[in-house]
């Protein structure tokens, strides 16, 4: 990296999509205009949580006027999954949540696919489910999935044989004994967080059509367009040259689009509809419970600590409420593993992450992989546990958090980070220490903090890869294959472009993703896009930059080093010479002697971490367990009617260490989604599930917070710790500002009352009750 | 059953031919073909679909489309005249208001509405004026900003 | 959305005979906040949908020569909100329709809507109860009136009969000096559906002991909103912090509710006893006596 000053990189540009989306005219899936030819898709479901499928007649839907297309499992029985191949795309001779597709229907009209998929007679043989993670991990519970050991597995995935738990991750770090013996107080706590759903404001949405050739295109409202074309060709067993995948704006996704959930019936009935397109998209109720939910999960935590709060020792227990499929959530559940002591030094871990199959919807990615709920855990605990000493949890953050250079929980090293600061400067904003009156007499404020943690969970080998093209104008088209889902990345790309080309921002424009024309990207997930697209994006830049420079330096006759592009001009520092680079980067440049050299000028990057190592089976450790880890803290402080129970919360303060802020508003705009996504959960969120029925699947009793439930005060602070392989040193910050809303709520609402939360959320309801409790 | 019905819609008069069934929402999107409604529940909780009925929000997947007869309709489309966005639109590009965009069109149209009935609304009038808008991805703080500004320059604007 | 007829009624006389002829598969409808979704949900299959917006009157909103307030069935939550009359003389009410849901879907919703839905968490009944307000119905056999507490008849069900429609709804005087106070518990706080809501109404009253009188209604507590005479009885009595305790309690008392996915019957019972506290003692604030 060069000590350059950046013109581009490090401002609050807004963001390019900005007037489509403002004006209505950005088009998401669903806004795609197709013709009348469109038939229109349905789902089947199961209404039971576990069963036999006995018998499926689909005769009569057939039989309607205006049905195209029925298929059922035995026509496509192939399984799919991103780490273990566990999922069938209709269910084939076992429904294992309610809500499963067991069959698909396309129709003339909404109306009549709706109809058809009635008249569609299922019959099952119930078996017993599986409705808790503890009970599910035991021999008692009956199998979800007696072929566990058939599937096909990614090699960092432990299953365990004739079980429902098809992920053990372990860690055996130091001696547990000798870190008890240690400790002047051991805490032993269990905490629960249950499943809860992303609700993207766009429900999952997809079109697929095939042409003549048996190529099939497929919109989809997705984070992942890549990995939906590789899962879904390899489960078809078709040819990925022969499926394509379109993803214009997408409605938000916090992971709920990543990876495949409901896509490959859209493709499977368009392989039906005779050259047809097909649309298929989630209700409200089915996006509640069919596509993905994030992970429950009961925490058992034991923990020791010396008389001034050093963590001596710790011992950590997750059960995962991972539903009926664990393709993705095998990950989330090592993720948790990996990162099981929070951001802290921890000298003696014991740790076992279980990832249990329950009939319940199926867990997936949500904004933080597993970090929220394992952090309500820990958080409150170290929290309770400084209480107990007597000592200020800010303190004892500070004493424990990781520094430089620090062990983690699998040995990796820990690299330069902003952890402290993020933590001394979160509870700085807020006046900790200070409290502040309450509003009415039968109110009591507390304040509250919790830090966190959080590396990219993904395989060791994710790739990106971009490329730059020019225009005659000299503006330039970057294709890459992340995807914008309100992050930002289509401005960060446009903004790492512009500073690496040196043209202005204003210049380059970036494309949403086309998989036959914008080059690999894995998935949008895990904040890895402004890491390690960012690089791939100025790696390509790089290219395109050496490309007009060396040939302008021929022309000229002058040394490369001597020629820089700035503002969209190469300029010699040699000969103080300039030319615009639109002159240039398409017709090439001519010679003194009257010929050409030159041409089009296309630069390519692609990035991609080389340096991952697996971890040990048997204890969880390995010199680099992941890329790196973003860390920060939030503050927040809470007002509770003691009467109602409600928690008002009046302001978060994030503090994230970003390592550069490609652009500071945009980091900004993430940390207060975050926080108030992480508030929403904290406060209101649950799939209520009642064996296995879902009972709220609709924003009646599914509330999520309104504009009148976010804190009318939240500060935003950046912190830079350069990253050394991230562009311009930048590491990812979309997730990790929900990760620790909820135990720094909790905290802060113990800090008022004195009450304890074990379970999420902390409804008016439970704090009224906890107050009577506590009250007698 | 179909009914035929006269509608205004972004200032245009329309003929239309809709099923007694189809929300106004339905015919918005899938009749007049705009996309700028979005649908995000069906069920009068999201906001997306936000529009204007004789001037005032409505949440247009609970009208039907047939009761539309005779009246005016405006969209997020109908907002910008003449490539001039209104002072929401252009105050939720400049403060931040918009992340994946799928609330957008809603809240501005539902912003704009506050803006029409009280043009110098307070923090709290403003929030609670956009409890029927939820937004997934902002946090509604740079949603509040906007519209505190767009009330600002409509002020502006008038003592002008 | 399954396929329905839509009539846009013209009279009253064809409304009624749409109805009575339909036999329940024609649904009377104004704002249609409520039927789309129980249709949607499927709860629902109406053949005809019967829109008796347009009737005449049913969107007015009148004083009547004998001082009463006379508001059409198809009024809009937000048209009763701004309404002069209602500003001025029944804020309880303008107080409790505000609270429904949000500002778009109180451009639908409507009053009469509100009532013949007849949920136990109709956040209008509770403030017209207290004015003891009148239901006015049409039907085959002419006009006849019922109080809106008797108009509720049990969850979903109310005083109607086939071919009946709801045309307004009167309200009487409220008495002279009157402050009422409505206070509604949500999970979010702003635009819920009621988890209990309570609607107090105080007066001066030289007869009464404690110098006022007091009509308390609570909703979401039980399958239709209902009074609580004791607690009204009490006040009467006594309205010193003691007293009004005594009667918050007696509220409580009074609340029947279950347990649901929005709350257990016992927070319920404990928030009615909360909510009227503190609605009696934001009315004493105010009343002037
Ligand atoms: C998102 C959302 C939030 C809501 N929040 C609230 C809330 O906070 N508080 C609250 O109280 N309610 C709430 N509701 C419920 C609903 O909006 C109200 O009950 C509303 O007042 C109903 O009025 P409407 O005109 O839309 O009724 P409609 O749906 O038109 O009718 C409701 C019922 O009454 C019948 N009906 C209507 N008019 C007549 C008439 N004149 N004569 C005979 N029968 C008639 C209909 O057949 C139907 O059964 C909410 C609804 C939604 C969708
Ligand atoms: S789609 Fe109409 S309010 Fe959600
Ligand atoms: S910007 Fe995504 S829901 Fe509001």
């Amino acid at each position: 990296m060069t000590t350059k000053q950046l013109s581009v990189v490090g401002k609050s540009f807004q963001r390019i999509e900005s007037k489509a989306k403002v004006t209505g005219s950005a088009q998401y899936v669903d806004d795609m205009q197709f013709g009348p030819n469109l038939l229109f898709g349905k789902l089947k479901r199961s209404p039971i949580p576990h069963g036999l499928i006995k018998r499926i007649d689909t005769s009569k839907a057939e039989a309607l006027p205006g049905v195209r297309v029925v298929v059922t499992g035995q026509d496509f029985p192939g399984l799919t999954g991103l780490y273990l191949s566990d999922r069938p795309t209709f269910a084939v001779d076992r429904v294992r949540f309610v809500g499963e597709a067991v069959a698909g229907v396309a129709a003339e009209t909404r109306e009549l696919a709706e109809r058809a998929v009635e008249l569609i007679e299922v019959e099952y043989e119930p078996l017993p489910g599986v409705f808790d993670p503890e009970f599910g991990a035991s021999p008692e519970a009956p199998l979800v999935h007696p072929d566990l050991m058939d599937y096909e597995c990614a090699p960092f995935i432990f299953r365990q044989e004739g079980t429902n738990i098809s992920n053990w991750f372990k860690v055996r770090k130091g001696d547990m004994e000798a870190g008890w013996e240690e400790a002047d107080i051991i805490y032993e706590h269990a905490y629960k967080v249950p499943q809860v759903q992303h609700v993207p404001l766009e429900t999952h949405a997809t079109v697929a059509q095939m042409d003549g050739n048996g190529k099939i295109t497929l919109w989809s409202s997705s984070q992942s367009p890549f990995a939906q074309r590789n899962l879904i060709a390899k489960s078809l067993g078709i040819s990925h040259s022969k499926l394509r995948v379109i993803t214009p704006y997408v409605g938000g996704g916090f992971g709920s689009k990543a990876g495949v959930s409901m896509e490959g019936a859209c493709v499977i009935m368009a392989m039906l509809a005779k050259g047809r397109p097909v649309k298929l998209v989630m209700t409200r109720e089915e996006e509640f419970y069919t596509t993905f939910v994030r992970q429950g999960l009961t925490a058992h935590i034991k923990m020791g600590m010396t008389q001034d709060g050093r963590i001596t020792a710790m011992q950590n227990t997750y059960y995962w409420d991972a539903g009926a499929y664990t393709e993705y959530g095998v990950n989330i559940t090592r993720a948790a593993g990996y990162s099981s002591t929070g951001p802290y030094f921890v000298p003696n871990v014991h740790a076992d992450s279980y990832c249990v199959y329950t009939n319940h919807p199926i867990g997936g990615a949500m904004r933080g992989f597993g970090m929220p709920e394992i952090h309500w855990a820990t958080e409150q605990h170290i929290d309770r546990m400084a209480t107990q000493l007597g000592l200020d949890p800010v303190d004892v953050r500070l004493l424990n958090c990781l520094k430089d250079g620090q062990e983690t929980v699998t040995g990796m090293i820990m690299h330069p980070t902003g952890l402290s600061q993020c933590i001394a400067q979160a509870a700085e904003a807020l006046d900790w220490g200070k409290a502040s009156k309450p509003s009415a007499p039968h109110k009591r404020r507390g304040k509250g903090i919790a830090a966190m943690w959080k590396a990219p969970a993904m395989p060791p080998n994710p790739g990106s890869s971009a490329t730059i093209r020019f225009n005659e104008d000299g503006t330039c088209l970057v294709n890459v294959g992340g995807v914008d889902i309100g992050q930002g990345a289509l401005t960060v790309a446009s903004q790492i472009a512009a500073e690496g080309l040196g043209i202005p921002f204003e210049d380059v424009r970036v494309n949403t993703v086309d998989t036959d024309y914008s080059p690999y990207e894995w998935q949008t997930v895990a904040s890895r896009i402004t890491w390690s697209m960012g690089n791939a994006v100025l790696r390509a830049a790089t290219e395109a930059k050496e490309q007009i420079i060396d040939m302008v330096a021929e022309v000229w006759d002058e040394n490369p080093e001597d020629l820089d592009i700035i503002d969209g001009h190469v300029v010699s520092f040699a000969s103080e010479e300039s030319i615009p680079v639109k002159n240039i980067v398409v017709y090439g440049m001519q010679k003194p002697d009257g010929t050409w050299i030159g041409g089009p000028v296309v630069g390519k990057g692609r990035f991609m971490p080389d340096y991952v190592t697996p971890l040990d089976a048997e204890t969880g450790q390995g010199p680099r367990a992941v890329v790196h880890f973003t860390t920060g803290a939030q503050a927040v402080e809470v007002e509770v009617d003691e009467e109602t129970g409600h928690v008002k919360v009046l302001k978060i303060v994030s503090a994230f260490d970003v390592g550069k802020a490609i652009n500071p508003d945009l980091v900004r705009t993430q940390m207060e989604g975050g926080a108030v996504q992480g508030l929403s959960t904290a406060l209101l969120e649950r799939l209520v599930l009642e064996e296995g029925q879902p009972k709220n699947p609709n924003f009646t009793d599914y509330r999520i917070a309104t504009a009148v439930d976010a804190p009318p005060e939240m500060v935003n602070i950046i912190v830079e710790v350069p990253q050394d392989d991230g562009p311009f040193g930048a590491r990812g910050v979309g997730e990790h500002p929900m990760v620790p809303t909820a135990p720094a709520i909790a905290n802060a609402v113990r800090n008022a009352l004195g009450i304890e939360i074990d379970a999420m959320p902390i409804t008016s309801e439970k704090v009224w009750a906890a107050l009577k409790a506590k009250n007698g | 059953m179909k009914h035929d019905i006269n509608l205004t819609v972004n200032g245009e008069l329309y003929n239309l031919t809709v099923e007694s069934h189809h929300t106004l929402l339905t015919i918005l999107r899938e009749q007049l073909v705009l996309t700028s409604v979005k649908n995000g529940c069906s069920e009068g909780e999201c906001g997306a679909c936000t529009v204007l009925f004789d001037g005032k929000p409505v949440n247009s997947c609970l009208v039907l489309g047939a009761e539309a007869d005779g009246h005016e309709i405006v969209t997020a489309e109908g907002l910008t005249i003449n490539g001039q966005l209104a002072p929401i639109q252009q105050t939720m590009i400049d403060l931040g208001g918009t992340q994946c965009g799928y609330c957008t069109p809603g809240i501005v149209m539902a912003s704009f509405a506050l803006l029409e009935r009280n043009p110098n609304p307070t923090e709290q009038e403003i929030r609670e004026g956009l409890v029927g808008n939820l937004c997934r991805c902002t946090g509604y703080t740079r949603i509040v900003d906007a519209v505190r500004e767009a009330a600002r320059l409509q002020r502006t604007d008038m003592t002008l | 959305m399954q396929a329905f007829d839509y009539v846009k009624a013209k009279t009253l006389e064809e409304a009624s005979a749409l109805l009575a002829e339909h036999n329940g598969d024609a649904r009377p409808f104004a704002g249609a906040t409520d039927l789309l979704i129980r249709i949607e949900r499927g709860f629902l299959h109406p053949a005809k949908m019967v829109d008796i917006k347009n009737l005449p009157g049913f969107r007015a909103i009148n004083a009547l020569d004998n001082d009463w307030l006379r508001i059409g069935a198809a009024v809009t939550m937000n048209e009763v909100v701004i309404h002069r009359d209602v500003e001025s003389r029944y804020p309880l009410l303008a107080e409790a329709c505000q609270s429904v849901a949000s500002y778009q879907l109180r451009n639908r919703a409507t009053i009469g809507g509100n009532i013949c839905n007849a949920s136990p968490a109709a956040d209008s009944a509770p403030a017209l109860i207290c004015y003891g307000a009148e239901a006015i119905i049409h039907g085959p056999q002419g006009e006849r009136r019922v109080t809106v507490e008797d108009f509720f008849q049990g969850v979903g069900q109310t005083a109607l009969e086939r071919g009946e429609l709801l045309t307004a709804i009167e309200i009487p005087p409220p008495p002279d000096g009157a402050v009422g106070r409505f206070l509604k518990l949500g999970r979010t706080t702003v635009g819920d559906i009621s988890v209990m809501n309570v609607a107090v109404l105080g007066w001066p009253d030289e007869n009464a002991a404690s110098g006022a009188s007091w009509r308390i209604v609570l909703g979401s507590v039980a399958p239709t909103p209902i009074r609580a005479p004791q607690a009204e009885k009490l006040l009467a009595g006594d309205t010193s912090p003691a007293g009004i305790e005594a009667a918050a309690r007696a509220a409580a008392d009074t609340a029947r509710p279950i347990d649901d996915i929005r709350a257990s019957a016992a927070y319920r019972t404990d928030m009615v006893r909360v909510y009227t506290r503190r609605g009696v003692e934001h009315v004493l604030a105010e009343l002037n006596y």
